[in-house]
């Protein structure tokens, strides 16, 4: 199950991260919120749910060498962490599928994908990752 | 108009986060007494006490002693209250410059004319909890510890390395730069009684200390702390009645989220759509660039920087808001020691947090302390070499909250 519902379409052959846009200004938000975020928006409309792209490219990245405290322990170290530009013009964080370095660089194109974060005796959580696109290494 | 100015400043000695006795009132009424001494008053005098502490939904329930929303009136009891007009300040990092900023408009305003403003934390130890606290949930912010593992330093690591990146160069080199910037703050750091951290490190030791998140080593990143300052702003006229040199108040500006910051921020899963700013961190640069036009002034008048240095890369950048030049002239400043006491352009002479190690709410004071002592020319071993005129304490915390004061010399 997601970690988080709301964040991204599941279950889905093709996951999707799922956004808001403002249907007067444009503005689009992820997560996807409740009231537009443009100070020069009147918000005589509520933002309406929208399917962000599945690539994009990379802004910035780092790898985690610690592992993080409980209540967040299932991050374990190396983890890998990346700020992703998506078409749409909004830039977003989040897990990388690799932690070698030789396959991470700035500007590479990077794939969404949905996998498993961590599990318990009960179930599997799932979160989304950037995955390097084949080719780009 | 009416001017402000503090006319007495004091700081705790930093100390080991969560240290529980003595606690944090008791701490934080040794710099306030110290304070309302040396500024010739008794509490029965202070028309406002404005304080700091922490109400973040930290994961130790044992920290969780002092709270934000009675600490004014808490100290204000303690000390002997005649019915003060308390104010709680909570806005993160950036908390005491807010404070300080509040207290100001307050003098401006005339709705006080003596305040106390004071702040305390007890950090919590090891990555700051940030996820989702069942009062505030909301996935566009309270999240992204949770579903990502990204903490504060995994933010400032990718700023980092994309600053390197926009500049052509190599990791090794922002690595470097980094390094040199602990080397110098922690030998600042040594000559302060009050930092927690008194050991100077070299940039081999912090190049050879482990890796957190890449660029980020552990020595370039502060420790948490706990610790505590206060000081007395006065308006100006009766200001000069306490002392013969009141450090003027010449701009405080209050920041927050800027629509259109093209840089990823904690603690937030994603920037803005819309029309960018050019050049990031425009977080940083409006409250700076609002308090030159407060006090008239431009980046070549301020004389020397205290800055929020959680990481080194802050220092760095900060330097890059503050001049607000291209970036090489930052590193080049940096690289040729110039931001030593007697250097060109000293930035935290205090140590900085790099050697104090982060209260979060209360470490304005630190910096805050250090211009007024440096002014006044009674910061012995660290004083400044060059004669000083105008300082600047600029202060950044998490959700956008940034604040930043400019003092100068009140006589």
């Amino acid at each position: 199950m997601p970690i988080v519902e709301g964040l991204f379409t599941w279950p889905s052959d093709k996951p999707q991260l799922i956004a808001s846009k403002c249907p007067l200004c444009g503005s689009i938000q992820f997560p996807a919120s409740n009231v537009c975020n443009n100070p020069e928006c009147d918000h005589e409309k509520p933002p309406e749910k929208i399917l962000l792209s599945t690539e994009g490219t990379l802004y910035s990245y780092t790898i985690h060498m610690y592992d993080l405290r409980p209540p967040f322990e299932y991050h374990k170290a190396p983890f890998a962490i990346g700020a992703v530009e998506f078409p749409e013009g909004l830039i977003i964080v989040g897990r990388l599928t690799t932690t070698d370095e030789k396959k991470l660089k700035i500007g590479m194109k990077v794939r969404l994908k949905v996998s498993e974060l961590y599990a318990d005796e009960e179930k599997s959580y799932l979160t989304y990752f950037f995955e390097p696109v084949e080719g780009e290494e | 108009m009416t001017e402000s100015a503090i006319v007495s400043a004091a700081i705790t000695d930093w100390m080991e986060a969560g240290t529980a006795t003595p606690t944090a009132i008791e701490r934080l009424t040794v710099p306030v007494i110290e304070a309302l001494k040396r500024a010739k008053i008794k509490p029965k005098d202070l028309d406002a006490i404005i304080m700091n502490t922490t109400a973040l939904p930290f994961s130790e329930p044992s920290y969780i002693t002092i709270s934000a929303q009675h600490f004014a009136h808490r100290i204000a009891e303690k000390i002997g209250s005649h019915g003060a007009q308390c104010i709680n300040v909570c806005a993160a990092c950036a908390s005491g410059a807010i404070a300080l900023a509040t207290a100001d408009a307050m003098i401006k305003a005339g709705s006080a004319k003596t305040v106390l403003v004071g702040g305390f934390d007890n950090s919590p130890r090891g990555f700051f909890y940030q996820g989702p606290s069942y009062l505030d949930a909301d996935l566009t912010v309270s999240y992204p510890l949770k579903v990502v593992g990204i903490t504060n330093p995994a933010y400032w690591a990718m700023w980092a390395r994309r600053r390197a990146y926009e500049m052509g160069k190599s990791i090794e080199y922002i690595k470097e730069l980094m390094a040199i910037v602990k080397e110098i703050h922690s030998e600042y750091g040594a000559l302060n009684p009050h930092a927690r951290y008194k050991k100077t490190f070299t940039v081999k030791d912090v190049l050879s200390s482990p890796v957190v998140c890449d660029p980020l080593h552990l020595f370039m990143i502060c420790a948490v702390s706990s610790g505590g300052g206060a000081a007395v702003v006065m308006d100006m006229e009766k200001a000069k009645k306490v002392t013969d040199k009141p450090v003027k108040i010449a701009a405080s500006t209050v920041g927050s989220p800027i629509y259109g910051e093209p840089s990823p921020r904690l603690v937030y899963f994603a920037t803005y759509t819309g029309e960018k700013a050019k050049k990031p961190f425009t977080e940083w640069r409006k409250p700076i660039e609002a308090a030159y036009k407060q006090a008239g002034i431009t980046a070549e008048d301020i004389d020397i920087l205290e800055c929020h240095d959680t990481s080194c890369f802050h220092t760095i950048n900060w330097i890059d808001q503050v001049k607000g030049w291209e970036r090489e002239e930052t590193d080049k400043l940096i690289k040729d020691r110039q931001i030593r006491h007697d250097g060109q352009f000293p930035v935290n002479l205090s140590g900085g947090t790099s050697s104090f190690g982060e209260a979060v709410m209360s470490q304005a004071f630190v910096m805050i302390h250090e211009l007024f002592l440096q002014l006044r020319g009674e910061a012995g071993e660290r004083q400044a070499r060059k004669k000083l005129e105008i300082g600047l304490c600029t202060a950044y915390g998490a959700y956008g909250s940034y604040g930043a004061i400019i003092l100068e010399k009140g006589w």
